[in-house]
Order: C-alpha cells, then structure tokens, then sequence
C-alpha cells in the first residue's frame, strides 16, 4: 500500500520524478567513476608489477627504474651475490637502450631490452619462440607493424644512429624469432628484447658489464623489510625499490587524480542528496492538505513517513541502476583518455571495476537517498492536521 | 640531460680541497629539505660508486612556474658547462643549444640553422613544447571530459529545480489569470522571474567558483611547492556558466510556465 502510494505519487509528476532520476543517474555514474579511478590505478598497477612475482626492482641509487640513463656496472656479480641469499629465488638482469633498424626510407627507433631469457619478466612471448641463443630477439606487435619484419626474418640493428650522417654504430645481424607483448611499456612503444649480453656489446655497456635494473623474486616467506635492508647494504650502488615502495612512489606521482576523485565523488553524493533531498519536499509540501487528511481518517504517522521515504528510495535506487549503466560507459570513455598518458605501461587502467567498492558507493548514494527522504518525512509526519486542513481548505 | 645525470648530493664530512671548490645553483626546494644555504660545501658525483667532488653553493634559485616539473619530484642543480663536462667525462659535447631570436624571425632563423648544420637540428621552442606536452593534452582532454559530465549533472540539476520552483506558482499564477492577465503576461512573468533566480545563482555560483579556485591554487601551490596556477576562473568561464544558467532558466521557466498558462485556473486551484 505504502509503495503504490509512493509510486502514484511520482508518477504524477512524471517529468519532475524523470528529471530527478536522471539527475541521480548522472550523479551516480560520476559517484562510481570517481570511485573506480580512485583505487582502480593502484590496484591496477599492483596487479602489473606482482604479475610475474618479482617483489623488488634494483635501479642505479638515487634513480628509479628507466628514469635516468644511469646504469648499475657489474651486474652480473650484484645478480650472483643476491641470489646466494636463501629468501631469494632469482634475479633478472635488464639492460635498457635505443635500438634503431635503419632502411631505405628512414629509421624506425625502439625501446631494447637485453635480459636472460630464462629469468626475465618483462615480457611473453605470443607467437614463435624466446629467445634463446645470441643472435635472437623478439619485437612487440609495434615493431613489426611499423618496420614490417615478419617472424624468421634476419635484421640489422644498431645501438647508435646519426640521422644527419646516416651513420650507425653498434651494429648487429639478429634472427626475429617470435612476437612479444611487453609487460611494463606504453602504447604504441616499438620495443625489442635480445639476450643481455648481445645488447651489453652493442652498446659499450659489456665493459663494466653494466645493467639498467635489477629485478628480484623473492621467496613467499621473505621478510620484504629485512631483504630490502640487506640488498642495499651488499650492493651499494643500488636502490632497491619494493613493489610497496612502487605503489607508493604512483600514488605520489598521481595523486593528484585521488584527490579529484575524491572531491568529485563527494560533490556527486552532495549532488544527488541535494536533488532527492528538493523533490521529496517539494512534493511534502504540495501534499500537505492530502497528507493532514490521511492522517484525518486514521492513517498513522509511521505509514506517512514510510510512503515519503519510499519515494526517496525509489528515486535514489532508479537513479542509482541507470547511474551504474552509465557509470561503466563513461569510465570506459574516460580510461581511453587517459590511457594515452605518455610512459604509463598500456596495460595500466586508471578506471577498474572493483565490485566491493562499486557496491558500497552505490549502497551509499541509496542511504543518501533515504536519509534525504527522511527530514520531509519527518515534516509531513509532524504537520498539524487541523490547521493544514482549515489552510488548504482556505487556500 | 646533463642536470639529470647528478645523480647523488651529500653533505661534505671530509675537510675542505686544497683548490677553492667551483661553484653550483641548487633550487629552492633542495635547499629546505636538505637544510643547506649559500657558502655550504657538498659532494656532487655523476655516476653511483664514482668519484666525488667537493662544490661549494653558489646561489639557490627559484624554481618556475613550470608544468614539467609537477609530476617529477627532482632536485634541480646547475653548474658550470665545462664543470658539468668534465664530471660527467663528456669532452666537449653539449645536449643543445639554445638561441634567441626575435619572435618573428625563429622560423627564418631555424631553417637558415638547419641549411648551415652538419651533424644536429634546429627546431623552434614552441614545436618542441608542443611535442614535449602530450602529458597535459591527456591532462586536460581528461578535464575537459569530466567538465562535461559536471555541465549535463548541473543542467539536470538546474532544470529540476527550476521546474519546481515554477510549479510552486501554481496558485499564484491560477489568481493571476482570473484576475483577467493575459495568459502572456504571465508567461513572461513566470519566465523572467526563472531568469532572475538563474542569474542570481549563477553571480553566486561565480563567487563560490573564485572560493573554490583560490583554495584548489593554495592546496596544490604548497603540495607541488610550485607557484604555478591550477585553476583559472577567466572571463570566458564566468560568461559560458552564466549563459547557461540563463538559458536553462528561461528554458525551464518556459517549459513549465506553458504548463500552467495552458491549464485552466480553477484546475491549477485543485478546484
């Protein structure tokens, strides 16, 4: 009875209850946005750098990993003295240059890594083979597309080239052996990997057998603060960066987006409060002679507050499924916005879907919706039934 | 980056070398947080295990208003070109060269460069800057894009409540038209009366926007400790928002006055 109530009611004003709902839905879709972009890049930077199990990145002190040119020398003996540690169970040494294949109609420039193919977590491979002797690389999707290699095919790459003379130096005939899609890099980043040490002679970095990071795997029962502690202690010239250290180093450099989704997703709350908040008593007070005679028949105060927050209910709750539509389509639009921030890794999403947070704020946008019912409620309830009926009769 | 490769800076424990130590510029926000001042000595060494020098601090410089540098939290330090040359073993090479021209002729001057050059390439700043801010076109495609989703939330928002408050005038309106008004004259009464409310809101909305704005600049001017501007309320903003109040006003005013003109009186008195 309450509920029918309740219905008829908005239904009478269908424009102002249609308007009221879109405004909560529009309100809603920003609410779950905001509340996808707040978490959603932590959380989807967690779930990228805990994806292939190293827990620490070993880049030169006082750099972060592939921020600086600067490279760690001796690579090789920092990887052998780490992985004597019993909480360790590997080390990946990476090398990372500027690669260019030179051809008729210009160069094409891309991001090398030299890594050992059986340690290495910086890639998959999606068709053909690794890695596995030195003359072999692998290339990104990227790669092939904008130089137009094919797997099986034998190309020259160069470490140094100088447009303006043409000139190549650290030249090498390597073999492509499959294609690969890189874990850590941005879209549309042409990018290669070759054993370390093809690389290291390519570049003059074989000398010092110099690296650009090292990453770790530990074991499961590792103490992170404990081995964080020891590895910068036995390698010096290091900054060993947990993944915890990393997520705190993003959320530093982005929070700036938290805190806009913090304040956005508050005013959408406030926004749909407000709206639920208006209409609810706006419709009390044009109610007030039919309300006084309802509870002149004998219809009690608590079905009156219950008919009015009702319709706050089924305002919030309309607003909030349509919100939600609405919601993942937007967060769509705006993570392919965001997805062209340039050095983020592509698999990176600054909106995702979290079901538990989605819900809560969900769930709060409905309580908002009832608590903004309930003061009207409380009015309509309290009215004075004589006076009301004699002031609308008069009017 | 030359500045970039300083990879390490360190009080100075040991006792000063026997040649006076050459000179750098650190930035303002190095100097607090490293607590050092004009005069004090400190290790500069380009490359982690390398060898270091003892440098004395010149001067500490203010940092710009430069957008680049809010997502980079990094010191910046400047020396000598030769000093930095020869700490980093760089002979005489240099990253760039950077020429002043009148503003008119930096794309005479370019290509003149460019016939003249062997072995580099001029470009003019404003090209380089438009392909070095990708990072703030993202940046602000995403603004741009939640501003619209705000605009359609307050639209709606602003329509509803217009909606209502003109159908709170239902009576007075049913009194008016049996007073013998014109059905016109109420209809512009009702739809001046909406463009009033609009206005006023939007004039307050203006001010709560400077409000709004001066407290985004002072929270983020002391996060990034940067005196860069993040949020400018400009003329064009303050017309766009209220010509929109204006026209959704008068829109809603006129949607639901038209309702109540066209109703008859005794109707609109529940009569």
């Amino acid at each position: 009875m309450r509920t029918r109530l309740a219905l008829r009611s908005l239904v009478r004003h269908r424009a102002r209850t249609a308007l009221a709902v879109l405004g909560v839905a529009v309100a809603a879709a920003m609410l779950l946005d905001m509340v996808m972009l707040s978490g959603g890049l932590r959380e989807s930077f967690a779930q990228l750098l805990m994806s292939r199990g190293f827990q620490f990145r070993l880049a030169p002190r006082g750099t972060l990993p592939f921020d600086t040119e600067a490279t760690i020398a001796g690579g090789t003996a920092i990887a052998a003295r780490l992985a004597a540690h019993p909480d360790i169970e590997a080390v990946s040494p990476v090398l990372g240059a500027s690669l260019h294949l030179v051809g008729d109609s210009g160069s094409v420039t891309s991001f090398g890594l030299g890594v050992h193919p059986m340690l290495q977590g910086d890639y998959t491979v999606e068709s053909g083979q690794d890695i596995t002797g030195p003359e072999h690389m692998v290339a990104n999707e990227d790669f092939i597309r904008l130089t137009g290699v094919s797997v099986g095919d034998t190309i020259l790459l160069a470490a140094g080239y100088n447009p303006l003379l043409r000139a190549t130096s650290g030249e090498r005939q390597l073999v492509v052996r499959g294609e690969a899609r890189f874990l850590y890099l941005s879209d549309a980043q042409p990018a290669v990997a070759l054993a370390l040490r093809t690389l290291q002679e390519m570049t003059g970095a074989a000398t010092d057998d110099r690296v650009s990071l090292l990453m770790v795997q530990t074991r499961a029962s590792a103490d992170i603060d404990t081995l964080d502690s020891w590895i910068e202690r036995v390698a010096p010239t290091v900054n060993a960066i947990s993944t915890r250290e990393a997520l705190a180093n993003v959320d530093a450099r982005l929070s700036y987006f938290r805190q806009i989704a913090f304040i956005l997703g508050a005013v959408s709350l406030v926004v749909g409060f407000l709206l639920v908040t208006t209409l609810v008593t706006v419709s009390v007070n044009e109610r007030a002679g039919e309300i006084a005679v309802m509870r002149a028949i004998g219809i009690s105060r608590l079905h009156i507050v219950q008919q009015i927050v009702i319709e706050g209910v089924v305002i919030s709750v309309a607003g909030a499924t349509l919100g939600l539509a609405l919601g993942l389509a937007t967060a769509r639009y705006l993570n392919a916005i965001l997805s062209n921030f340039p050095g983020l890794p592509a698999a990176i999403d600054f909106f995702l879907f979290q079901p538990a947070s989605v819900w809560r704020a969900l769930g709060l946008l409905v309580a908002a919706g009832i608590i903004a019912g309930i003061f009207p409620a409380w009015r309509a309830g309290s009215l004075p039934i004589a006076r009301t009926l004699r002031e609308e009769a008069v009017a | 980056m030359l500045i970039a490769a300083l990879l390490a800076l360190q009080l100075a424990a040991d006792p000063p070398q026997p040649s006076p130590p050459r000179t750098i510029t650190i930035d303002q926000r190095l100097a607090e947080d490293a607590g050092l001042r004009v005069g004090d000595r400190v290790e500069v060494v380009a490359d982690p295990g390398a060898r270091w020098e003892i440098v004395s601090i010149g001067a500490i410089t203010r940092r710009q208003a430069d957008p680049s540098e809010i997502a980079r939290d990094e010191p910046r330090v400047r020396l000598h070109l030769d000093h930095l040359q020869t700490l980093l073993g760089y002979g005489d090479r240099v990253d760039r060269f950077a020429v002043a021209t009148s503003e008119d002729s930096a794309t005479a001057a370019v290509r003149r460069i460019n016939e003249a050059a062997f072995g580099f390439q001029a470009h003019r700043s404003i090209d380089i800057a438009v392909e070095t801010s990708e990072t703030f076109l993202v940046v602000t495609r995403f603004h741009r894009a939640i501003g619209v989703i705000t605009i359609v939330a307050s639209a709606i928002f602003l329509l509803c409540i217009l909606l209502i408050k003109v159908e709170e005038r239902r009576r007075d309106v049913a009194a008016l038209r049996l007073m013998g008004i014109s059905r016109s004259t109420v209809l512009r009464m009702v739809v001046a009366e909406a463009a009033v409310i609009a206005l006023v809101g939007s004039g307050l909305g203006v001010l709560i926007g400077y409000g709004v704005s001066a407290a985004v600049n002072a929270y983020y001017q002391a996060v990034y400790r940067t005196p860069l501007r993040f949020s400018i309320v400009t003329p064009d903003i303050v017309l766009f928002a209220a010509v929109l109040s204006l026209v959704l006003g008068v829109a809603a005013g006129a949607l639901a006055a038209q309702r109540l003109v066209r109703t008859q009186p005794l109707t609109l008195l529940g009569r």
